[in-house]
């Protein structure tokens, strides 16, 4: 008696959670479109750097912004990826500043890797959780407890780690925090096939983004601006 | 107003510079005095292009067309090295008309772009641009024990609108003779106001010029 009550209270909150889930998704969601802004407001953004390829593209990505409007700027590496850090830093003392005597506003914060290279497909849920303990805190606990909000705009690009960001930003949406718009830019070396975190976040991100648009003729959701890095 | 921002824009690497000033908007690549190539693996390892562009037949093909110095970024890969003598962490041979340079990693290899007159380049994406943003005749081979081989690909479609030569480890000399540098498209620059005018319309900027306040 007492375990039909639990089973069928489980199987309501798995519903809910379902619906839930369904109803904010992206192609769901109406109001994903943030309301006009002021020329001179500010959007905090947020970026993670995948290392190698991924965080060239990234970065490039990012120096066309304006960086006086897109701040404070919050650069995610996985633990350990001083490369990606430096990279990351040396884009900041190359970009102009508004002011001469405003100091860049950015912070570079790190996340364990959900998956190394070659690891084995065993261990991987294991260092994958880790991996979204950190997204959690990241961007989930930084909504509920920090003075600053979290970021407004998370830019992905791949790989693996990018994807328990994006669980860590779909907790956020269950729990109705705050949480950034995402957007995913598949590489400049994906001409003909998506790669595995682009057909996993295909239609999760709020805007998914190609290079090339023989990626699109598939007709499911995504966008082709030609070349962005 | 997209003009004005280009400029505050510089890439994120440090051939930003280069990148905007040295290349020719629509002009075809000049040919270069053919007298410096350089070959590049990235941070892989790919043993069979190393092997290759040590080989006779490569070597010949270089000579010619006017090569005499080859330098070789072989990164971890394995390679033959008891004809070289070694000095700190360079190989080095010198032939006839040729001589040869080969080791593993510097921090950057922009330098070795500029100087090249011919770059010759597994098929990684960020080496691909960075050369091609330099103006320079660029053959590409792909890795194909690669096992997710999307770089054959990228390599096919930019061949395909004429931007660089693709080439096999097996074709490579072929593709060195017959290279016409002249006959290869310029690719476009950097232009980072796409990326920047998605994002703006994602976050609610317009692009009305009046509205700064």
């Amino acid at each position: 008696m007492i375990s039909a009550w639990l089973w069928s209270v489980a199987l309501a909150t798995g519903v809910l959670l379902i619906i839930r889930l369904w109803l904010i998704l992206p192609r769901n969601s109406a109001a994903t479109k943030r309301s006009a802004r002021r020329h001179s407001d500010h959007c905090s953004l947020a970026v993670f750097l995948g290392s190698g390829g991924h965080t060239s593209e990234a970065l490039l990505l990012l120096s066309g912004l304006d960086f006086s409007r897109y701040s404070p700027r919050t650069y995610i590496v996985s633990c350990g990826d001083n490369l990606s850090e430096r990279k990351a830093i040396a884009l900041e003392s190359l970009k102009p500043v508004e002011s001469p005597t405003q100091n860049p506003n950015y912070s570079v914060v790190t996340i364990p890797r959900a998956r190394y290279v070659h690891q084995s497909l065993l261990t991987t849920p294991l260092t994958a959780a880790q991996s979204f303990l950190g997204a959690i805190s990241l961007i989930t606990f930084k909504s509920l407890f920090s003075a600053s909000p979290g970021p407004e705009v998370l830019i992905l690009n791949g790989p693996g780690t990018c994807f328990v960001l994006c669980a860590a930003v779909y907790l956020n949406r269950l729990l109705g925090l705050p949480s950034p718009q995402m957007i995913y830019v598949e590489s400049f070396a994906r001409v003909g096939s998506l790669s595995l975190s682009g057909r996993l976040l295909r239609p999760l991100v709020d805007r998914f983004v190609v290079q090339w648009p023989q990626l699109l003729e598939d007709g499911k959701r995504g966008e082709c601006r030609g070349w962005l890095v | 107003m997209s003009e004005s921002l280009d400029s505050l824009a510089p890439g994120s690497a440090p051939s930003a510079s280069q990148v905007q000033s040295s290349f020719p908007s629509s002009t075809p690549i000049s040919t270069p005095p053919r007298i410096h190539v350089f070959v590049t693996v990235g941070s892989t390892r790919f043993d069979a292009l190393v092997h290759r562009v040590l080989d006779n037949d490569v070597r010949a093909a270089l000579r010619a067309r006017g090569y005499s110095t080859l330098v070789v970024q072989c990164g971890n890969s394995d390679f033959d090295a008891r004809s070289f003598t070694q000095e700190g962490d360079i190989w080095r041979r010198t032939e006839d008309d040729m001589t040869i340079q080969v080791w593993r990693f510097k921090p950057s290899l922009q330098e070795e772009y500029e100087r090249a007159d011919l770059i010759i380049s597994h098929a990684g994406s960020g080496t691909i641009l960075d050369v091609l943003r330099l103006g320079k005749p660029l053959i590409v081979v792909p890795n194909e024990t690669l096992l997710d081989n999307h770089q054959e690909e990228l390599a096919n479609a930019l061949e395909g609108l004429g931007h660089l030569r693709a080439s096999t480890i097996s074709d490579l000399p072929q593709a060195i003779r017959t290279l016409e540098s002249t006959k290869l498209m310029p690719f476009p620059p950097f232009n980072g106001s796409r990326f920047r005018e998605l994002l703006d319309e994602e976050m609610g900027f317009t692009a009305g010029p009046g509205d700064r306040s």
